[in-house]
């Protein structure tokens, strides 16, 4: 699976958002994480509730705009990669 | 795009000729009085690489679809609008400093839109010429200085009146090839770490002093151009190691330079005005709008690194939890968040001008920098209050590398038992540099001074509305909702009560 990362510019993040990245990586072992859109899921970071990461992105993708936790990032991305993997 | 490295070796080519402390300097890159205020700026070209950052540090031309650094790219949106004071917002995080990239940025929007209305007018080819210039700047992503401060001699005389005549920066001839310019500029902000510099009027001029209703760029190294580099407080505390200058990496400001045109030539397809004396105050209101507009922005990102030094000492020096300290910082954000709000609400309310691009709000842009004339004195000066006395009484860091009195430092200037007071050291000395030397004078008076926007604000205010506003309440002028809603006049409704 492709998963492509996109931040917001970061400008006045309230958290940090490299931590997502951080354990996408860490967990998802099998997954190949690029920079790009050009992916089979789009992981947008955005560092507020503005959201600007995921302001012009379609297709399939999750949206992070706050620190929830470890443990509900990974939910959330499972979820969502275990539905692309069904369809 | 250039990344970091390759904008500091870019200016190992150039060959500017620039004085500072008596000396000439070599490299600016090098030098290492001037090499902080070069990094600053390579922090522009650098993040413009980084995926965490490049949404917002880099646009897509509308001149040749090319990825292009923001910092030359001309806005085609109020998003394009607020992106900008985002990114300057972040850059003043990542450097606690100027990163003084923003000025040529504003000088090729201004000149943009300016040229596009002269040429309407007088039917003549700058917007062509820019729109060139702009294309050559973001193919080499370059760093232009924005060149608009003339020394301005005494203030009372107009150009035209001033003994000297050079005291404006005029053309002193025009030739089939080009024109010849001579004057000086005035504290010009990246100008020795440029590549170019962009000159603009400084004032609205009259018909008879077309000869100063100018607007070019030259290579910082063009012949006849020298540079007086500024001193700045505490500037030479750089050569002294790395702590008691408080941002040794970033230093403080941009580092300004005076700027001298001793009959330098200017090829005419650099010549983006050249008499239409009445298009000097559009060229100027333009520029300082967009100008204006950034303070919300970078000046709020340097403090919110003044607001975290403050809340560690705090902590570091046990007073983190006492409510007043609280307060006290709280106030800090408050004042920077107000800013904030001013450039934010002035990019949205941005509209767009006849040449196509947007500029900002221009009431709300010098209503932007009419608060950063004032908030910065208060962020610092609590930031002085919870820090303390030792903000500017610290012994000097080579008291500090002295093993003598390392052991005596270490011992009586700890704070909290489990922060070494080193780090104590550092961090006050970081809230010295961002509240005490150059930064609080360059809020006064980059960007022009406030009553330049107290004339501004003034002029674009509509107070004959508001006092037409005032009649209708007060009973003096008729109100035609509240007729509306009671369904008889105001006399009728009141004669009952009489
Ligand atoms: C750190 C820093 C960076 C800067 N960077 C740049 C830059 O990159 N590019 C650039 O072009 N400029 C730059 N400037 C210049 C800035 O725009 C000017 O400092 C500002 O416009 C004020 O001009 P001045 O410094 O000559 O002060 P002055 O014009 O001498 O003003 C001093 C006082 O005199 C008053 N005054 C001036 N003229 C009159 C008059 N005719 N009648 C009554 N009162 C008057 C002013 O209101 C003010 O109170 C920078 C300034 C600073 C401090």
């Amino acid at each position: 699976m492709r998963i492509g990362i996109k931040y917001c510019g970061g400008c006045n993040e309230s958290y940090k958002r490299e931590m997502i990245e951080e354990i996408l990586k860490r967990e998802l072992k099998n997954c190949q994480f690029f920079y790009s859109n050009n992916a089979d899921l789009i992981v947008c970071i955005s560092g507020c509730k503005k959201g600007c990461a995921a302001e012009k992105v379609s297709g399939n993708f999750v949206h992070f705009d706050e620190w929830v936790g470890e443990n509900k990032v990974l939910t959330k991305i499972k979820t969502k990669l275990s539905e692309l993997l069904r369809s | 795009m250039m990344n970091g490295k390759q904008y500091i070796e870019s200016l190992r080519k150039l060959k500017p000729r620039i004085y500072f402390m008596g000396r000439k300097i070599e490299s600016v890159a090098d030098d290492p009085v001037l090499a902080p205020h070069v990094n600053a700026a390579a922090m522009t070209y650098e993040l413009a690489f980084d995926p965490r950052y490049e949404d917002i540090i880099t646009a897509t031309s509308h001149l040749t679809g090319e990825k292009i650094n923001r910092f030359t790219h001309i806005h085609q949106s109020t998003e394009d609008l607020v992106k900008k004071v985002r990114m300057l917002r972040l850059l003043g995080q990542k450097t606690g400093s100027c990163f003084q990239r923003c000025v040529g940025c504003d000088a090729i929007n201004a000149l943009y839109i300016t040229s596009y209305d002269i040429d309407k007018k007088y039917g003549t080819e700058y917007h062509e010429r820019v729109k060139e210039y702009i294309k050559y700047v973001q193919k080499e992503d370059l760093m232009p200085a924005g060149a608009m401060t003339d020394v301005k001699g005494d203030r009372s005389k107009r150009p035209s009146q001033q003994v000297d005549k050079d005291l404006y920066v005029r053309i002193v001839e025009k030739r089939e090839d080009g024109i010849i310019v001579r004057g000086a500029k005035a504290h010009i902000t990246g100008a020795v770490n440029s590549h170019e510099i962009i000159v603009m009027p400084t004032r609205a001029l009259e018909a008879d002093e077309k000869e100063y209703a100018v607007a070019f760029a030259v290579p910082v190294d063009a012949e006849g151009v020298t540079m007086i580099f500024g001193r700045q407080t505490n500037d030479l505390r750089r050569l002294d190691g790395d702590v008691d200058c408080g941002n040794a990496k970033y230093a403080t400001v941009g580092g300004e330079a005076l700027i001298i045109f001793e009959d330098v030539f200017v090829p005419w397809e650099r010549v983006f005005m050249c008499g239409e004396y009445d298009f000097a105050s559009q060229l100027v209101e333009v520029f300082a709008t967009f100008h204006r507009q950034n303070y919300g922005g970078c000046k709020v990102g340097v403090a919110d690194v003044l607001i975290g030094a403050t809340a560690n000492v705090a902590e570091m020096q046990g007073i983190a939890k006492a409510p007043h300290v609280i307060d006290k910082i709280t106030e800090m954000i408050h004042l920077a968040e107000t800013c904030w709000c001013c450039s934010l609400a002035c990019s949205y309310e941005g509209y767009k001008t006849p040449s196509g691009a947007y500029m900002p709000n221009p009431l709300l842009a010098n209503v932007t920098k009419l608060n950063i004339t004032r908030f910065p004195y208060e962020w610092s000066r609590l930031a002085q209050d919870v820090t303390g006395g030792i903000v500017i009484t610290l012994p000097s860091e080579k008291d500090y590398r002295n093993p003598e009195t390392r052991k005596l430092i270490d011992k009586y200037l700890k704070g909290v038992a489990d922060v070494p007071t080193e780090h104590r050291i550092r961090m006050i000395r970081l809230v010295e540099n961002l509240s005490i030397g150059a930064e609080l004078p360059e809020s006064m008076h980059g960007a022009g001074s406030p009553q330049a926007q107290k004339i501004m604000i003034a002029r674009r205010s509509n107070l004959e509305m508001k006092k037409e506003m005032a009649k209708i309440i007060a009973g003096i002028k008729p109100d035609e909702h509240f007729k509306r809603i009671r369904g008889i006049s105001e006399e009728e409704f009141f004669s009952k009560l009489k």
